[in-house]
């Protein structure tokens, strides 16, 4: 009887050790992970300024730590059951530390997401979608699309069947954007410079069932001068839209990405840096891109399935007569090698040809910038 | 008073553009074509909309519900598309 005892209370502890253990391995309600990327390269750049009338210049730099092709971001996800997650990517990139996102997420409904915090502004798909490196095909941003950028507001967010269709919406109430001296936007930080709120969103959809084609609108309109400026109601109205196709045709996958954005800022005095006195122009800006990609996914050689070519053509025209003024066009041809599914090494030459538009009696510089660079780059999903 | 009117003008906006979205977004529904499609087909067709498509052993299972959460924010996935292709990444 005596034995029994001993060989229950053996067993007893060997059951509340593995209940211990199961305790110890059950998820619980709370997912914390991290996950990020990095980017890392080399860029070989080749610029000649001309003058007007005058010899051109030639510069020839080689670098490392160039922006384009350096980055550390480490992105932290923090799940609380299924309906909130938070959201926080700190970067390392041109030499400082900043901060890509730091949101809250709540899905409240099916087709319904409210995100608040510091978040990208919904506007067009490269900033949203397609900016980290290891997603995109070229090494370099096309110019002029960051803007409207990262900001502090509110933000809801959805995707919907419509029958075979299927359409998104995302609309935020931010900060907004800042005007400068010189007619230039600029984000405003956490520190707003007016009472004026700025909205933001864009409107897609998917008409195919296979959500092979996506096309998007998007609108954005807000104040934006400093508190008791001597801007006269100075707002700025941006407009864009943007097209997304990926398709296979075996053994090829193409895809197709394209945006542009229209932004107007409304007629403006601004002071001469030269001699303080007032000057106007047409305050307009146009950005946009144009991209294709095609892979071999279906051919038999494993080395050959993993290339992938890829062009782009950006353009970009500040407004004429501003400081800033230029028409700004560039070709990009990339040859891409996946060694993973997120891990890519990028060979990217880009040519840039730039005549400048600038107001001369303020400051600006006239000639005509040509550039051509030469990027490899490494880049990962961690 | 001026900036009162504009004001409850601008409630009385938001209220009416509520009520319609939340009218289109509950009428809004899935053929029964779509409704058939399994998690892989999904995986295939969206995740290489804007990236190559993930493979299922990159992450376990509590991390493919969270990444599932952090990719409907950025490509405006479908509430039953994310669990679809939740469910088939970990299987």
């Amino acid at each position: 009887m005596a034995q029994q005892v001993v060989v229950d209370s053996a067993l007893l502890d060997r059951i509340s050790a593995l209940e211990q253990q199961v305790a110890d391995q059950k998820p619980g309600e709370s997912h914390f992970m991290v996950v990020g990327l990095t980017t890392f390269g080399f860029v070989y750049n080749k610029t000649k300024f001309t003058p007007p009338g005058g010899p051109s210049q030639t510069t020839k730099t080689n670098s490392f730590p160039d922006a384009d092709s350096y980055e550390l971001s480490p992105m932290f996800l923090w799940r609380h059951g299924t309906k909130l997650l938070v959201e926080f990517e700190p970067s390392y990139t041109g030499g400082s530390l900043g901060v890509n996102w730091a949101d809250v997420s709540y899905f409240a409904a099916p087709g319904l997401t409210i995100k608040v915090g510091y978040f990208v502004v919904p506007f067009g798909i490269y900033n949203k979608r397609l900016a980290a490196g290891w997603i995109d095909k070229v090494a370099p941003d096309p110019m002029g699309i960051d803007q409207p950028g990262t900001d502090y507001g509110v933000e809801v967010s959805g995707g919907l069947p419509l029958g075979n269709m299927k359409w998104s919406y995302d609309v935020s109430l931010t900060n907004g954007l800042q005007l400068l001296p010189d007619g230039e936007l600029q984000n405003v930080g956490i520190v707003d410079n007016n009472l004026n709120k700025m909205v933001s969103g864009r409107l897609g959809l998917l008409p195919f069932s296979n959500s092979s084609l996506e096309v998007g609108v998007s609108g954005l309109y807000g104040g934006v001068a400093d508190a008791g400026s001597s801007y006269n109601n100075a707002n700025a109205s941006m407009y864009g839209a943007d097209l997304s196709y990926v398709k296979s045709f075996n053994p090829f996958l193409l895809n197709v990405k394209g945006q542009i954005s229209w932004l107007t800022v409304n007629r403006q005095n601004y002071i001469n840096p030269v001699d303080n006195s007032s000057y106007t122009f047409n305050n307009k800006t146009t950005s946009a891109f144009a991209q294709f990609s095609i892979r071999p996914t279906g051919a038999n050689n494993a080395f050959i399935k993993n290339l992938e070519l890829a062009f782009r053509y950006v353009n970009y025209t500040t407004p004429s007569n501003s400081l800033w003024g230029q028409k700004y066009s560039e070709e990009d041809l990339g040859l891409d090698y996946w060694l993973t599914w997120r891990t890519v090494l990028k060979f990217t030459y880009a040519w840039s040809h730039s005549p400048s538009t600038a107001f001369v009696a303020a400051g600006g510089t006239p000639g005509l910038t040509d550039q051509n660079i030469v990027y490899l780059q490494f880049s990962i999903q961690l | 008073m001026k900036i009162a009117r504009l004001k409850k003008s601008s409630w009385i906006l938001i209220g009416g553009l509520a009520i319609l979205s939340a009218v289109v977004m509950n009428s809004c529904v899935e053929s029964k074509q779509v409704a058939a499609k399994g998690g892989a087909q999904l995986w295939a067709e969206n995740c290489q909309r804007c990236h190559n498509t993930p493979s299922p052993n990159s992450f376990s299972h509590d991390q493919w519900i969270t990444v599932g959460m952090h990719m409907q924010t950025r490509a405006q996935l479908t509430d039953k598309e994310r669990e679809k292709i939740v469910a088939f990444l970990t299987q």
